[in-house]
């Protein structure tokens, strides 16, 4: 991918293979110090614009980044922040296994068959087009105060990326490696287990990764309206208390902790299972 | 004994319809078995859905074709393809053993054996993304062989690569050919590479019919430089200038 401003400078040519790899794992890391400093130049300016904001609006309105860390801290260390973060990440990951339980095979058939895509592409189209926050009051309304709320929130909004991906990922399964399969007498099984999974992991991960950003943003905000504990339940009720540093704090930390889940475990996991990937390899 | 016995094989693409269009005329031939046969003739000759038929991936309209081996199980085919359909994901070793029907010792050995001969003993490990197109096909010939297939097709194997690997690799295969005997159709539309391969040379003519059997008598190991290939490759097409003489629609090809 081109990223212009960072881009490592072309290097010597190599000579075998191994150099090669060796230059680009160089060349990898050169890229990947210069970004480091662009980063921390970026929180930088951002705390110190939140900073002179908090000192010019009125008394009250904005803490400093410093009242919120404060705050952040005395989160942590009550111990709250394990309870309800728990909370949040489990009704996240549930709601994104009934998503996959039920948007796979969705996109399984809308990639294998014409009729079953004819069937299924404009409802799952119109499903993924309706806004979360729909989602999330639809999921009040019918479970009201309870952990089903969310859970079903997040399997409503993720369902739709998974099919479709899914079914892209079905529809892009090289044929040649197909009849290649056919040719040397490979069951259908071993077709699916060989051939169709592999193809499909990495839209997957795409799905999985595309919806997590919208589905924990939906899942804090049904908590919000109707939990009885998690992430959105603490910032309403520190609303309640017209507590502006608790609640900064707590979506703060939220940010933190899902930002930490997508970079870490998401992409580590990614890695580790595509590293067939010429571009995966580079990045290493 | 033969190993392949084509017999008054026909067939019509759209049989009935105002598009029929026959492709196969009747063919018959066999091959015995450790022999090297290429089918060579121009586009659109019917050399791909022979080939096809052969394998099973195609029907055919009238005729018989049967593949034997000389245990009494059911014939195994191996393939080479015109590029080298290896699974991405899987190392090259892994990409043999997918091929095989069971992954024990015997089978690993094969593989080992089959990619020291190929010159990519070193290579077991890598994804085929980290190897070069002739490598990569190198690893498609090496499975195909290590099959032990009682019969080897090769579906045009050099026709995307470049001169230089393509020459590497024939006479590579040749090398491997006459370690492991293994009896072949090699399809081609090159008479040279034809000549230099084989044992026969069977033409197709527009059509679908056989125009012409050629047995190659050459010494081998063969190599291009050799005179007596070139003179040999020479006469080859010689007569196929006569078939387009008499077939016009071959003109434009071979």
């Amino acid at each position: 991918m081109a990223r212009p401003v960072i881009e490592a400078p072309p290097t010597t040519p190599a000579g075998t293979w191994l150099e090669g790899e060796e230059l680009a794992r160089r060349a990898a890391a050169r890229t990947r110090r210069k970004r480091l400093a662009l980063l921390v130049a970026g929180w930088a300016a951002m705390l110190g614009i939140w900073q002179v904001a908090a000192y010019y609006l009125p008394f009250g309105t904005l803490p400093n980044p410093l009242e919120v860390s404060v705050e952040m801290w005395e989160i942590v260390a009550s111990g709250a922040l394990v309870s309800d973060f728990l909370a949040s990440v489990l009704k996240t990951f549930a709601g994104f296994g009934v998503a996959v339980l039920i948007g796979a095979p969705v996109g399984y058939l809308m990639g294998r068959y014409g009729y079953w895509r004819a069937f299924f592409l404009d409802g799952v189209t119109v499903a993924g087009t309706i806004p979360a926050l729909t989602y999330a009051v639809l999921s009040l309304i019918i479970f009201g105060l309870s952990n089903l709320g969310p859970v079903l929130a997040v399997a409503l909004v993720s369902t739709p990326y998974v099919a479709l991906n899914v079914a892209e990922g079905i529809r892009g399964v090289d044929q040649n490696l197909v009849k290649m399969s056919q040719a040397f007498g490979r069951s259908p099984q071993q077709i699916r287990r060989e051939v169709f999974i592999p193809t499909i992991v990495p839209y997957l991960f795409a799905a999985v990764r595309m919806s997590f950003a919208v589905a924990w943003k939906v899942e804090a905000l049904t908590e919000v309206f109707g939990g009885t504990n998690g992430v959105g339940f603490q910032i309403r009720t520190r609303y309640q208390l017209f507590d502006i540093t608790g609640v900064i704090a707590w979506m703060a930390l939220f940010i933190v902790f899902m930002l930490l889940i997508e970079r870490l475990l998401l992409r580590k996991l990614e890695q580790r299972v595509l590293a067939w990937r010429p571009e995966e390899r580079a990045a290493r | 004994m033969a190993v392949l016995t084509v017999n008054d094989l026909c067939k019509t693409f759209g049989a009935g319809t105002a598009r029929s269009n026959r492709v196969l005329d009747h063919i018959s031939f066999d091959v015995r078995g450790q022999t090297f046969v290429s089918v060579v003739g121009p586009s659109g000759c019917g050399k791909s859905t022979l080939l096809n038929i052969i394998s099973g991936v195609e029907t055919h309209t009238s005729g018989d074709v049967s593949v034997t081996s000389d245990e009494g199980r059911p014939a195994r085919l191996g393939y080479v393809f015109q590029d080298p359909r290896l699974l991405p994901w899987r190392t090259v070793r892994k990409n043999m053993l997918y091929v095989q029907d069971k992954d024990d010792d015997q089978a690993r050995r094969r593989v080992s054996t089959y990619l020291d001969m190929v010159g990519l003993g070193q290579h077991g490990d890598f994804f085929p993304g980290q190897l070069s197109g002739g490598m990569q096909q190198r690893v498609g010939i090496a499975r195909a062989f290590a099959v032990e297939p009682d019969l080897l097709i090769m579906d045009e194997p050099f026709s995307h690569l470049d001169a230089i690997t393509a020459r590497g690799l024939r006479a590579q295969l040749q090398d491997i050919w006459a370690q492991s005997r293994k009896t072949v159709v090699f399809v081609t539309h090159d008479v040279v590479e034809a000549v230099e391969l084989s044992d026969r040379i069977i033409v197709l003519q527009p059509g679908g019919r056989i125009f012409e059997d050629i047995p190659i008598d050459l010494p081998r190991p063969r190599r291009q430089s050799d005179p007596a290939v070139a003179t040999l490759q020479a006469e080859v097409l010689a007569r196929l200038e006569k078939m387009k003489a008499i077939t016009p629609q071959a003109a434009t090809a071979v």
